[in-house]
This record gives C-alpha cells, structure tokens and sequence, in this order.
C-alpha cells in the first residue's frame, strides 16, 4: 500500500510540474507577446517607456528559462504566484482571501451530491423501467442538458422573486467568516450546485450497479439465497463502489467549473469571480495562478481517489505495488 | 464442391449473414426517441441556416433595433417579441442559432480528430510512448476545463475562429483516452496480431484493424463531444467571453434573457432556453442510442 500511494504522489507530481510548465508558457503564445497585457493595464499611459518600466517591475525583461525557473521556485518552497498586474496585491493574498469561500461552497455541495446521488442512481438500479427510474432518469438528462447560469437564473427567479422564501445573495463582508452570517444564503448556490453534479452522478451510479447486478458472483448470490436487498448492499454496492470513487475524483475539475458558474451568477466572491475579472482586465498572473491552484486541487482530489480505491480494492493495491 | 454451392443456393434470404452494420442501423432505427432527436436536430439545424437567408430580420444594425419597441410582448409583426435591444427574437434564435451549431459542430468536429489521432498513436505505440502521451493528458486533465478555457481566451483573445479552436484543440482530451483504452484492447486481440505475425506494419494494423474496430466508440464519442462544445461555448457567452454583440449565440442571448426575466419578460428567455436544451438533450440521446446500437452483446443472433 505504501509504495503504491508513493508512485501515485511521484505521478502527481511530475503531473502538476507539466500543468506549471504549461500555464507559465501560456503568455508566451500571445498574438502580441509576453507584453500584451501592458497594453491593457497601462491603458492610455502607454508609451514605450511606461511599457518598459512596467516589463521591468514585473521581471519580463528577464529570459524565458530564468523566469521559469523562479516561477516554479518560488511557487513550490513559497507558494509565491507573483503579483496582479491589475490588483495591487499579490496573486497568493487574493487566493488566500477567496479560497476558503469557494472551497466551502464545492465541498459541501460535494458532500450533499454524494448524499443524494448515489442512494439515488441504486435506488433507480433496483428498480430498472419503473415510471420512477424513467422520471429520474428523464430529469437527470435535461439537467445535464440545461446550462448551469440557467438553472440558477431559474432558481433565483422562483425561490427569489415569485416564491421568495430564500436570500438570493450570499453576505460579502471581507473576512473569511463573514459568509456564515447568514447561513440561509447558502441553499440556493450550494443547492444549485448540487442539482447540477447529481445529475451526472446519479446516471453513473444507476449504469455501475446495473453492470454489476448481471455479474456471475450478483447471480451466485441470489442462487446461494440471499435476499434482493443484502444482494444489493452487500455485493452489488460494494463493487460499484470502485468506478464511483475513480469518478468523484475525476469530476473535481467539472465542480470547480460549476463553481465558477455559480459564484458568477449568485454574486458569491470567490475564486471564480476573481478568475473572470482577472480574464476581463488582462491580468494575466491571476488568471494563471488560479488556474494552477484549482489543478492542484484536482491532483489532490484524484490521488485522495486512488488512495481509497487502494483501501477499497485490495488488487489495486496489491498491483499497483508492483 | 457441388454440395456446397447447392447448400448456398438453398439458403433463402432469411439465413444469409445480415451485415453488421445494417443490425446496427435496425437497433438505431427501432429506437423511435432516438429517430425523434435526429428529426429535432436536423431541423433546427437546417432552420438556423435557412430562415436567416429566407425570411430575414434586422439582427445585426443597432440604430435600426434601436427604433423598433424594446421588450415587446410577443405580436403579429414579431412572433416572439422583440429582446431589450429591440431585435425580433424569433429571428434571433435562429441568428444565434447559427453560430452556435456552427461552433459546437466544428469544435466537436475537431476534438474528435485530434483525439482519435491522438489516443490510436498512444494506445497502439505503448510503452515509454504511450506513459508519456498519457501523463500529458493527466496534466491537461487536471485544469479544470472552464478555468483552462478563460486563461486561453485572456490570453489569445476571443474572435470566433479562436473560439473553435479554442475548443477544438482542448476539448480533446478524453477522448483521446478513451480512443486510447480501445487501441490498447484492439491490437492485443487475435486478430490484430494475426496480421501482425503475417508481416503487416503498425500503420497498417491501425488502419485496417484497430480505427475500423473502433470507429462505433468515436462516433458515439464524437456525438458527446458535440453536445459539450455547445454547452461550454454557452458557458463562456454567459461569461461574456463569447461571442461579441451584436452577433450573438445562445448563451449569450440566454445571458441577455436572463437579466430580463424578472421583469417577467418570459419570451426573452424560455423559447430559447427550450430550443437550447432540447438540441443538447437530443444530441445527448443521439449519443446514448448509438452506443445501445453498438453494444455488441445486445444484438441478438
């Protein structure tokens, strides 16, 4: 077990160092070079010398390798992203701002998809072609279908205008906290958020048991006399178990991005509204830096994945020792 | 010999081997949603190119939209009222329309080839190759796909060509591992090393063996992969990082809709959202039904 959770972390890591390299060149690849931003932050004041300076201050006079060899230097020992061209702060204190906000918000959604989707899509396997399977699966694939900025316009117009029964914007104070304050803010983004990941969830879930119901050991189990529901729990659950840890992990990257949706709509500071202004003014080191830190997130996530998917199966560990 | 042929001639139509693929397309064809979705989405598509050209409306000069009422409820001159700029919407549909299936087709469209290239040279190269392309596909994985898609458009910029190749060129990437996954079953199979041993080369394996026997997961891929360009391209136009008025797509006119909504302008946003979500979950069960068709252990023998 310990040499397969050391070659995953070796794995992630040369992983994580390819997406630094990859998002630090990003700029390079402009229309007009490393200095297009310039433009856009010196606004007016652009004159080739302003130009210059500003190159200077923020250290892209240097060469491509330098750069990078300190970009990724300074991120790993100092978790140093660089500085805003558009903010005057840096990239890593308006990460350490809105971070604890956005990763509030997936978590507990990640929690409550977890919640409902997978009692949902076993709950549909057992009772394959019932009108209840066919509503859910029918639900399930016109929220998957249904843009997510629309199925929260939709929210808030009901929950918030013709029905108002919760506050459609989370508080904004500064400080970390200051989010708790009204904790009712919290259903309609955390809500929306959920809708949307069960409804991929859910399918998978029903499609994993149904795979797993036809196998000879499910088939060994009822011939040997056991009861539907002990068959359900006992063998056919915990055998789809695998395939729905692999895809929790691998559908981080799709809660970030609903997250980012999310936050848009509900005005919820947080990472992902920081990410599109940035996108907006040009601001090309926090666009980056976030960019990179939600990868790490993702690499966190698959490999917490794979780890319990060792504990879960034992000839994935046994294997993946080898 | 003789018995054979006689064998052969007394076989009625009924025995001859029927050709896979015409199974296939009787699976496909027995499913009526499935026909239902291919009918909705052939139309729309064909409405979008078609009734901007036949029955043209002012979608594109301000000044003139500016004169016409704004937020008009739905009338005999415009059948679904006109939107907060004074554009008819039921031309609009159509007008956005265009731009979106023309975007999520061609980006579809390109993921699918670059993915299918992609995924057979890593599948069927294996080794240190293969561990190397797919590490690759790892780290593209691991941006999340929407924040990987605003730091391209900050950077490169967001003209319509360079949102389709902004798409196509990122959509690809798991495709490219499942495509992968099959090349790697495939050329282990019997068959794949038979030609092997007689003397056939890589390219030709892959041509004649591993992409022929792989083809039903890359249109069923290819189906998905569409059905997601439209959807994020929708994404980036709420963004305001889509397409730039006054043209327009959905998302960004669902995004203009919105903003409307409590107004209880309702023709703004649910003809189109309906149009929308109803080609998204036609081409989805267009994906879903090609796979049952394909799924071999479900054609009955």
């Amino acid at each position: 077990m310990f040499s397969y959770i050391l070659r995953r972390l070796v794995q992630s890591f040369v992983v994580l160092l390819i997406v630094i390299v990859m998002t630090f060149s990003l700029p390079y690849f402009q229309p007009h070079g490393i200095l297009a931003p310039a433009f856009a932050v010196l606004g007016a004041r652009s004159t080739p010398l302003n130009v210059h300076v500003w190159a200077v201050q923020h250290g892209l006079t240097q060469s491509y390798f330098v750069r990078l060899y300190k970009y990724i230097d300074q991120l790993l020992l100092h978790f140093n992203l660089g500085h805003s061209y558009k903010q005057s702060l840096s990239v890593r204190s308006i990460i350490a701002l809105y971070v604890p906000r956005t990763i509030w918000l997936a978590l507990s959604s990640l929690i409550f998809t977890v919640i409902i989707a997978i009692p949902l899509g076993i709950f549909q396997a057992s009772r394959r072609n019932t009108v209840v399977d066919y509503a859910a699966t029918g639900t399930a694939f016109l929220l998957y279908a249904m843009p997510a900025f629309l199925l929260c316009m939709l929210a808030i117009d009901a929950f918030g205008f013709h029905w108002p029964r919760f506050p459609i914007s989370p508080p904004s104070g500064v400080a970390p906290w200051a989010i708790f304050t009204d904790p009712k803010a919290f259903i309609l983004p955390v809500g929306c958020l959920t809708l949307l990941s069960v409804a991929g969830l859910s399918r998978f879930m029903r499609g994993t048991v149904l795979e797993v119901m036809v196998q000879d050991y499910v088939r060994t189990a009822r011939a040997k006399g056991c009861g539907s529901r002990r068959v359900l729990w006992r063998h056919a659950f915990r055998n789809a178990l695998g395939p729905i840890v692999t895809i929790l992990g691998l559908s981080i990257p799709a809660l970030f991005g609903g997250a980012l949706i999310v936050e848009d709509v509900f005005n919820y500071a947080g990472l992902g509204v920081q990410t599109i202004n940035a996108a907006i003014t040009f601001d090309v080191p926090t666009v980056l830096g976030i960019t990179v830190l939600v990868s790490i997130f993702t690499l966190l996530g698959n490999l917490m994945a794979d780890v319990a998917l060792g504990l879960i199966d034992p000839r994935i560990r046994i294997e993946g020792a080898r | 010999m003789t018995s054979t042929t006689a064998e052969v001639a007394a076989l009625s139509d009924d025995d001859l081997p029927v050709p896979m693929w015409r199974q296939r397309l009787k699976i496909f064809m027995g499913n009526k949603l499935a026909i239902a979705s291919c009918v909705y989405v052939i139309f729309i598509t064909l409405a979008c190119f078609l009734v901007p050209h036949l029955h043209p409306t002012n979608q594109t000069n301000q000044a003139i939209a500016f004169s016409t009422p704004q937020s008009q409820p739905p009338s005999g001159a415009h059948w679904l009222g006109t939107d907060s700029s004074g554009f008819d919407v039921l031309g609009r549909i159509f007008f956005g329309g265009e731009y979106s299936l023309t975007l999520g087709f061609l980006a579809g469209f390109i993921t699918i080839v670059v993915g299918t290239l992609y995924g057979m040279i890593s599948g069927f190269l294996g080794g240190v190759v293969d561990t190397a392309m797919m590490r690759l596909i790892d780290a593209f994985l691991s941006i999340p796909y929407l924040f990987l898609l605003i730091s391209l458009i900050t950077v490169f910029g967001r003209s319509t060509v360079f949102l389709i190749g902004i798409i196509g060129l990122t959509g690809w990437w798991g495709n490219a591992r499942i495509i992968r996954g099959d090349a790697l079953l495939i050329r282990n199979l019997d068959y794949a090393n038979a030609s092997t041993s007689m003397g056939a080369n890589k390219w030709h394996v892959i041509r004649r063996h591993v992409f022929p026997n792989s083809i039903s997961n890359i249109v069923t891929v290819a189906t998905f992969s569409v059905a997601d360009a439209i959807l994020f391209l929708s994404a980036l136009g709420f963004l305001g990082l889509g397409i730039q008025s006054p043209e327009t797509d959905w998302g960004t006119m669902l995004q203009s809709g919105t903003e409307q909504i409590q107004n209880g302008f309702w023709w703004e946003v649910f003809p189109v959202a309906v149009v929308f979500i109803l080609v998204v979950v036609a081409i989805n069960y267009i994906g879903d039904a090609l796979r049952d068709a394909f799924e071999v252990r479900l054609i009955e023998r």
